[in-house]
């Protein structure tokens, strides 16, 4: 059973001096459970491939299907309902909405699905991220490292099929880096849930069991990690 | 429902940040409403009163008025069975100051004689408070007269001195500080003068033909009907040639005026909510631009579009009700602050209050305006990609929102335009103004868009700092749009308002008196004629005289209609309500222009035959041929039209809309109207002369007449002004939000530029020449828009040549831009005063 399966994907953007190619037909497939990191220099189309693969862009072309469902066929709000049941996405830099409690953002989602124990669920992911003792703060109080921890709790809670991570240790120092990283680690474990992982750093990139390097937006090495 | 109520948590999480960015959005929007409020509140004050003492202002629950006669015995029976009756008789005069048995100083009065029954509601304010009957009483040689302070005052007269009206002597007893019914009596000439309904007769001055009415007021029971007395009145008295009004509109002409200003000041009211909107508008854009990463990141977290705009839209609705709520506290405590302020020049009873109906109004107007401008922005936030959180560029979103929400934001504005325009007692006035203010909205747009345009493509100057000024303008989220349209707008209002002003009061204070006669002398009696134009022959530099046969008679049915339920265009029914000056003509007067049909025979004796005003026939659908039934006298006298005459109302001479052929109405008792001109320096001693002579005979000078309706105009117009002064004070705001808004990137610029060794002089000349730019072209539009207003106003609506005033609209022009430039250069101090070293260290 395939998670992720990408076909002949390209993307390309307008800009001011003319169409800019990002992608050049990608076709890669990631079964389920399956952890895979994206490797490739900057500008080689790391993120537009995570954006397209967990819907957040529409590929120029090309087919994808994301557990099960073609996104290429759905609509802006189709894509959210369907982000909201089965992707979870952790941002470099994090994205956390600087209103809300810790608490609340990682509720959010939850309320978005409708869940009644929103709260609750989200106070059991952050005291399994070890910051059951922090739920009220706001983002502007926490270090970044926790920043980073309340945005896994986010991405997990609703127990997404799919977790996209870009660049997750990005904005981080190496120690709390490290750290952010074998919490990713192990709560991907514990959930079985598939990870797509866009990284430049290489020991990050070697904890998966994949490694995709990207160039110039084309595929120019698929290896398993130890080969790697 | 449960994404209302999602929405709902969300946007109070969001709503933590505050609501900063917010205060000009609040300001405009407290503005507009407290305006509609205000005016709306204090106009249901006016109306309320009028209509609350409309027995009192009307002195009867009914009042019949009769010209030229007074009630038969039989008219009089049918009045007394129905109420109290009280009768007044009123006419002009001269009165004279009486110094040691020598007339001196003469005045023009409005004299009201009143019997021992008046008044029959209110009571008449006299100083010292003496009874009205002791104040009027008389004895054998002399009555009492009650009258005004400016009497006095105009003839060096002290209480208790003498007065001689007509042929008899009058003592002033008491100055008339009040008089209950003034307001339904109309236009007065001069000062009022009371007095008893015996002492008038012993002026001589009543006698048939005189222009004098008679008014019969009844206070009738409190159970009998309006109606009923109306319909008994036409069934017994069908030819009397009564002018039957009652207590619900006592004064109509009042009652319009306001219901007039009311609208113009309610649509002024709405323009500044426009003009609000455009910066409300701005002010939403800015407050989502800076949280396009919190939408971005909810959307990636699975938040539909749909419930995004509810975050954000009840957000906005929620400021909104507060600021309409602020609005209409201060609406609705105007009438209050005008009570306490000006009590004393508001010309009508006022019942000061909280009047819920228009608040209701004043608050739809605010939400529906909020809910127009808010929605675009907000639609257009809903279209944000969560794929920009990825990209440092601003991922490009889709210019518009969907057109659902762009149809719910004109629907919005379609429902505050069509209220105003359900509202509006002239749906044509209304439908002109928010036409002219949509187009100036229009072309001021289109103006904005295209300077813009073009300054992009001018070839990028070599000074740096005149290059920089010119990319601040045109850079995007630049202000420069915004600030034109919202300042355009109210200065255009300002710009047509202020040459409207000059054009009507250069025709009035410039052009009248070298058109208009020097004097008009009415009620010459028959046997005076010779003697009158005799004495005015003696003024060598007297021209144009005219001496006309004049008496005044109601216009009763048209084709046999009456007149009250014939139909015929609103602007013309004045012809058809009271009395009309009526003169009679063997020939052709001179100077008369024949539009359409013949003149009758010089010696025609016939049936009356009418010639008509032809511009008036227009209004009450009368083609030649048709017939006219006249009221003189309670006589039916009914003519064919047989030719139309254009007549010119502006130049202030006679005037008739109705030439009869002599035969029968020259038969009728009537008196003689004149006017002539006089040299300035023989303008006094004719003054002299004819009120000398002929006592009887009231003089008017055109003069003061007009400076009375100069006046009165002036007034209006300053109240104008002061209202278009509202949607300056908008469109200020509106600037001052956009100077807010670009603060930010203001601060980088100047840090920047101080980096690189620009001194602040220098700085600060760029943001002069970037707001002196906007505040010019601003006032460069505005006075191109307000002169083509104004000019299309004066020729259309009030048909005299447009007078352009340099002076006036080089005010518009250079208020707009200095108004510009400060705001500007207040942003620029604030930006210039930042040190660059702490801005570097945090970018």
């Amino acid at each position: 059973m395939q998670a992720i399966i990408l076909e002949d994907v390209r993307l390309t953007l307008a800009s001011a001096a003319g169409p800019v190619n990002i992608l050049t037909g990608i076709s890669l497939s990631i079964a389920r459970g399956e952890t895979v990191a994206l490797l490739g220099p900057s500008g080689s189309g790391k993120s537009s491939l995570l954006m397209v693969a967990a819907g957040l862009e529409a590929p120029t072309s090309g087919r994808v299907t994301v557990a099960g469902t073609d996104l290429t066929k759905l609509g802006e709000d189709a894509l959210a309902r369907f982000r909201r049941a089965h992707v979870g996405i952790v941002f470099q830099s994090f994205h956390l909405i600087p209103t809300m409690t810790a608490l609340e953002n990682v509720a959010v989602p939850l309320e978005l699905q409708g869940a009644k124990d929103a709260f609750a669920r989200a106070a059991a992911e952050l005291e399994a991220v070890g910051l059951g003792a922090r739920l009220e703060h706001y983002p502007s109080q926490l270090s970044g490292g926790e920043q980073q921890r309340v945005a896994l709790a986010r991405a997990m809670a609703p127990r997404p099929q799919v977790l996209f991570a870009d660049e997750p240790t990005g904005n981080l120092d190496g120690q709390t880096g490290a750290g952010v990283a074998d919490l990713l680690f192990a709560l991907q474990a514990r959930a079985g849930t598939t990870l797509f992982l866009v990284t430049h750093e290489e020991t990050l990139a070697r904890r998966c069991q994949r490694i995709v390097r990207l160039k110039d937006g084309a595929i120019v090495a698929d290896t398993r990690a130890e080969a790697a | 429902m449960n994404t209302l109520a999602l929405a709902f948590r969300l946007a109070r999480r969001e709503m933590r940040s505050g609501f900063s960015g917010f205060r000009i959005f609040f300001a405009c929007l407290v503005l507009g409403v407290m305006a509609v409020a205000g005016v709306g509140s204090l106009s249901s004050a006016l109306l309320t009163g009028l209509a609350e003492e409309g027995r009192v202002l009307l002195g009867g629950d009914v009042s019949v008025h009769l010209v030229h006669r007074a009630a038969d015995p039989n008219e009089l029976a049918f009045l007394k069975a129905r109420g109290r009756v009280s009768e007044t008789i009123s006419m002009r005069a001269m009165a004279y100051a009486l110094k040691n048995g020598r007339e001196e100083e003469r005045q023009l009065i409005e004299l009201k004689a009143v019997d021992g029954a008046y008044p029959l509601y209110g009571a008449v304010g006299l100083s010292p408070p003496l009874p009205l009957g002791r104040a009027l009483a008389c004895n054998s040689s002399i009555c009492g007269a009650a009258v005004e302070q400016t009497l006095l005052d105009r003839l060096h007269l002290p209480l208790g001195g003498l007065l001689k009206i007509g042929s008899a002597e009058y003592r002033v007893t008491a100055i008339l500080a009040h008089e209950p019914d003034r307001i339904s009596g109309g236009f007065s000439l001069g000062p009022h003068v009371l007095m008893s309904k015996d002492a008038l007769g012993r002026t001589g001055l009543v006698t048939i033909g005189s222009l004098i009415e008679y008014a019969y007021r009844v206070a009738m029971p409190p159970n009998a009907s309006i109606q009923r007395f109306s319909d008994d009145a036409k069934a017994a008295f069908p030819d009397g040639g009564w002018e039957v009004r009652d207590r619900n509109n006592a004064a109509p002409g009042i009652r319009r005026f306001v219901e007039q200003v009311t609208m113009f000041l309610t649509l002024v009211g709405l323009t500044a909510l426009a003009v609000g909107g455009v910066g409300a508008g701005q002010a939403v854009s800015a407050f989502l631009d800076r949280k396009r990463e919190e939408i971005a990141t909810l959307k990636s977290l699975g938040a539909e579009g749909g419930l995004i705009f509810l975050i954000y839209f009840l957000q906005v609705m929620l400021i909104a009700v507060a600021a309409v709520v602020v609005g209409l506290v201060l609406g609705a405590a105007l009438p209050f602050l005008i009570e306490a302020f000006f009590a004393a020049d508001i010309p009508a009873p006022a019942r000061y209050g909280v009047y819920p109906g228009p608040l209701v109004l004043a608050a739809l107007f605010g939400l529906l305006s909020a809910v127009a401008f808010a929605i675009p922005p907000l639609a257009r936030s809903r279209e944000i990609m969560p794929a920009s959180l990825f990209r440092d560029v601003v991922a490009p979103t889709r210019a518009r929102g969907r057109l659902p929400y762009l149809a719910v934001s004109a629907l919005a504005a379609a429902c505050v335009v069509g209220l105003a325009l359900a509202l509006a007692p002239s749906l044509l006035f209304a439908g002109w103004f928010l036409a002219g203010a949509a187009g100036v909205l229009v072309v001021l747009r289109v103006t904005a868009f295209v300077l813009q345009f073009l300054l992009r493509h001018l070839p990028r100057p070599k000074r740096p700092g005149l290059r920089l000024a010119l990319a601040n303008l045109t850079r995007p989220g630049a202000a420069t749009s915004a600030v034109i349209v919202a300042l355009g707008l109210g200065l255009t209002l300002l710009a047509t308002v202020t040459l409207l002003d000059r054009t009507i009061s250069a025709q009035v204070k410039d052009n009248l008196p070298t058109l208009a006669p020097t004097f008009f002398f009415v009620d010459i009696q028959p046997d005076q004629t010779a003697r009158f134009d005799d004495a005015i022959a003696r003024f060598k530099s007297a021209r144009d005289y005219r001496r006309t046969p004049m008496i005044r008679g109601r216009i009763t049915s048209l084709n046999g209609v009456p007149a009250a339920t014939a139909r015929v265009e609103p602007g013309s029914r004045w012809a058809l309500s009271g009395d009309r000056g009526i003169t009679y003509a063997a020939t052709p007067p001179k100077g008369t222009q024949i539009t359409d049909g013949e003149w009758w025979p010089a010696n025609y004796q016939g049936p009356t035959l009418i010639s008509f005003d032809a511009e008036l026939a227009k209004g009450l659908g009368l083609k030649l041929g048709d017939t006219i039934t006249l009221n003189v006298l309670g006589r039916e006298i009914p003519g064919k039209i047989v030719n139309f005459r254009h007549v010119d109302f502006t130049n202030g001479n006679q005037n008739f809309i109705l030439i009869l052929s002599p035969g029968l109405i020259d038969k009728a008792p009537h008196s003689y109207l004149a006017t002539v001109r006089v040299d300035d320096a023989d303008e006094e001693a004719m003054y002299r002369t004819i009120t000398d002579k002929f006592p009887g005979i009231s003089t008017v000078r055109v003069k003061d007449a007009i400076a009375q309706v100069n006046g009165l105009l002036q007034q209006l117009s300053d109240g104008v002004r002061a209202a278009s002064l509202l949607t300056i004070l908008a469109g200020l705001l509106v600037l001052a939000g956009a100077v807010a808004a670009g603060q930010r990137a203001r601060l980088y610029d100047s840090t920047v530029m101080k980096v690189l060794g620009a001194t602040r002089a220098q700085i600060a000349g760029i943001y002069a020449l970037e707001y002196g730019f906007i505040g010019l072209a601003t006032g460069l539009i505005a006075l191109a828009a307000g002169t083509a207003a104004a000019q299309a106003i004066t020729e259309r609506v009030f048909a005299v040549a447009f007078d352009f005033d340099p002076g006036a609209v080089l005010a518009t022009v250079l208020g707009g831009m200095i108004a510009t430039l400060g705001f500007g250069l207040i942003a620029a101090w604030s930006a210039l005063a930042a040190r660059p070293a702490a801005l570097l260290r945090y970018p």
